[in-house]
C-alpha cells in the first residue's frame, strides 16, 4: 500500500510558502520552476542533493582535524601564555570536578560535530543503496541532526566572550586561537551539508524499493 | 499522470511529500502527516496580534540588550566588563576577522533582522496594509530561519561564568537580564508567527 505522493500526481511543493504547484508536463523530473504564490524559483527535490550532502561533509570533516590540533584559546597570565585545545580546555574542567559543563562542552564540540558527520554520511549511503532503509527512523534521526547543528557553537561564543570580558592588561588576557577558525568552519560546513540533504529522497527511494519489488511478485 | 483536484484544496507534507486534502483547522488545532509524524499544517492561537506584542518587545530591548555589559570580572583590584557588541570589537581588535563576522552575523543581525521583518508583516496585517511586495519580503525572510543562535550564545554565556567563577570574581549587569528578555521576545515573535495564515492570506490578495 503506497501513500500519494505530491511528486507522484505531478505536483511540487515549494520550500518557501509550502504551495503546491503543477509540474508542467512537457518538461523533464527535476526541473526549475516557478512558484505561482511567492514567484521563488525551485526545485520539486533538492538537485544533487546526496552529492552536495556529501562534499560538505567531507570539508566538514577536514576541517575537524586541526580544529583539534590547534589550540582554541590562549590564556595569559602574568605574560605567560598557557594554549588549550578544545580536548585540554574539557580536562581542566574535569579537574576543577565541574562535570556538567565538561559534560556540555564534551557534547557540544567533539560528539555533536561527530555524529553530524557520521550520520549524514549514514544517511546518504542509505538513500543511495537503499539497504535497510526505515524512512521513519531515519527522517526522525536527520531531524535531530537538523536541530543539533547550531549547538556546537557554543565553544566559539564561549571564546568570543572570555576575549571580550577577561581583559585586564598584564594581569590576566585571554586570546583566542586559530583552531576557533576551522571549529567554526565545520559547524557552518555540517549546517549546509544538513540543509542540503533531502529527508524526502528518504520515502522516495523506499517507495521506488516497493514498487520494484511488487512488480517482481507478479 | 494522475488527474488530480484542484492544487488549493492539497496540501503535501514538507518532510516526506504525502499528498493530503487541506485540513480544515481551528485556532491553536495542527495537523501532522501519518506517515512521518512531522506537523502538515497548523493555526496558531490569534497569530497575528501575539507576534505583533512580542516583536514590538523585542525591538525594544534589543538596543539594551547589545549594549549593556553582560558581566564583568574582578581581578586584584582591577575591573573589565564586555557586552555583546564589545565580544564583537574584541575580535576584530584581535584580527579574527571570520569569527568576528560570523558572531555578529548569528548573534545581532539575524535576530534582530527577523524580530524588524516579523514587526513589518504582523504591522501590515494588524493595520490593513497589505502590499504586493510582502509576498517576496516574506519568502526572503524564511531565509534566515536557521541562522538565529541567541539561545546557543545565552548558554555559551552561562558556560563562561562557570570557567570564570573558579579564579575571579563574577559580577552580573544589566545586560544579562536584557538579554535574557530580548531571547524570550525573539523565541516568542518566531513561534508564534503563522506562516500558513500569511501566505494563505496575501494568496488570497495577491495572486488571482
Amino acid at each position: 500500500m503506497s501513500i500519494k505522493t505530491a511528486q507522484g500526481s505531478g505536483l511540487a511543493l515549494c520550500p518557501k510558502c509550502h504551495k503546491l504547484n503543477n509540474i508542467r508536463q512537457c518538461s523533464g523530473k527535476n526541473v526549475r520552476l516557478q512558484c505561482i504564490r511567492c514567484h521563488g524559483l525551485f526545485y520539486p527535490r533538492k538537485p544533487y542533493s546526496l552529492q552536495y550532502t556529501l562534499a560538505w561533509n567531507f570539508a566538514a570533516l577536514i576541517a575537524f582535524i586541526p580544529a583539534n590540533i590547534y589550540p582554541i584559546m590562549i590564556l595569559y597570565s602574568m605574560g605567560i601564555g598557557e594554549p588549550n585545545t578544545i580536548l585540554s580546555g574539557i580536562g581542566e574542567f574535569i579537574d576543577l570536578g565541574l562535570y556538567p559543563i565538561a559534560v556540555i562542552i564534551f557534547t557540544a564540540s567533539i560528539i555533536v560535530p561527530l555524529i553530524k558527520i557520521i550520520g549524514l554520511f549514514l544517511l546518504v549511503y542509505r538513500v543511495h543503496t537503499g539497504v535497510r532503509l526505515r524512512p521513519d527512523k531515519h527522517s526522525k534521526f536527520y531531524h535531530a541532526l537538523e536541530f543539533l547543528g547550531p549547538w556546537s557553537m557554543l565553544d566559539v561564543f564561549v571564546v568570543a566572550l572570555l576575549v571580550a570580558v577577561v581583559e585586564l592588561g598584564f594581569i590576566t588576557s585571554v586570546a583566542a586561537g586559530p583552531a576557533i577558525n576551522y571549529f567554526t568552519l565545520t559547524v557552518i560546513f555540517t549546517m549546509i551539508a544538513a540543509n542540503s540533504f533531502d529527508p524526502r529522497l528518504l520515502w522516495d527511494k523506499k517507495q521506488g524499493c516497493e514498487n520494484a519489488k511488487e512488480e517482481n511478485d507478479y | 499522470m494522475i488527474k488530480t483536484k484542484n492544487a488549493k484544496q492539497l496540501v503535501a507534507c514538507q518532510q516526506c511529500d504525502a499528498l493530503y486534502d487541506t485540513p480544515i483547522l481551528k485556532q491553536g488545532q495542527s495537523a501532522k502527516c501519518t506517515r512521518c509524524g512531522s506537523i502538515l499544517a497548523e493555526r496558531k492561537v490569534d497569530s497575528i496580534e501575539r507576534s505583533f506584542y512580542w516583536s514590538l518587545a523585542g525591538i525594544m530591548l534589543s538596543a539594551p540588550a547589545i549594549l549593556l555589559p553582560l558581566m564583568g570580572v574582578t581581578l586584584v583590584g582591577q575591573y573589565h566588563h564586555a557586552s555583546l557588541l564589545d565580544c564583537i570589537l574584541a575580535l576584530i581588535d584581535r584580527g579574527f576577522f571570520m569569527i568576528a563576522t560570523l558572531v555578529f552575523l548569528f548573534t545581532l543581525a539575524v535576530p534582530v533582522v527577523r524580530l524588524l521583518g516579523a514587526f513589518y508583516i504582523t504591522y501590515s496585517f494588524k493595520f490593513n496594509r497589505l502590499k504586493p511586495s510582502l509576498l517576496h519580503f516574506f519568502r526572503a525572510f524564511h531565509y534566515l530561519d536557521n541562522w538565529a543562535m541567541l539561545n546557543v550564545f545565552m548558554l555559551g554565556i552561562v558556560v563562561s561564568m562557570y570557567k570564570l567563577l573558579d579564579d575571579t570574581e563574577l559580577s552580573i549587569n544589566m545586560g544579562l537580564l536584557a538579554f535574557i528578555l530580548w531571547l524570550i521576545c525573539s523565541t516568542m515573535a518566531s513561534s508564534t508567527l503563522d506562516q500558513d495564515y500569511i501566505w494563505q492570506e496575501l494568496e488570497n490578495e495577491f495572486v488571482d
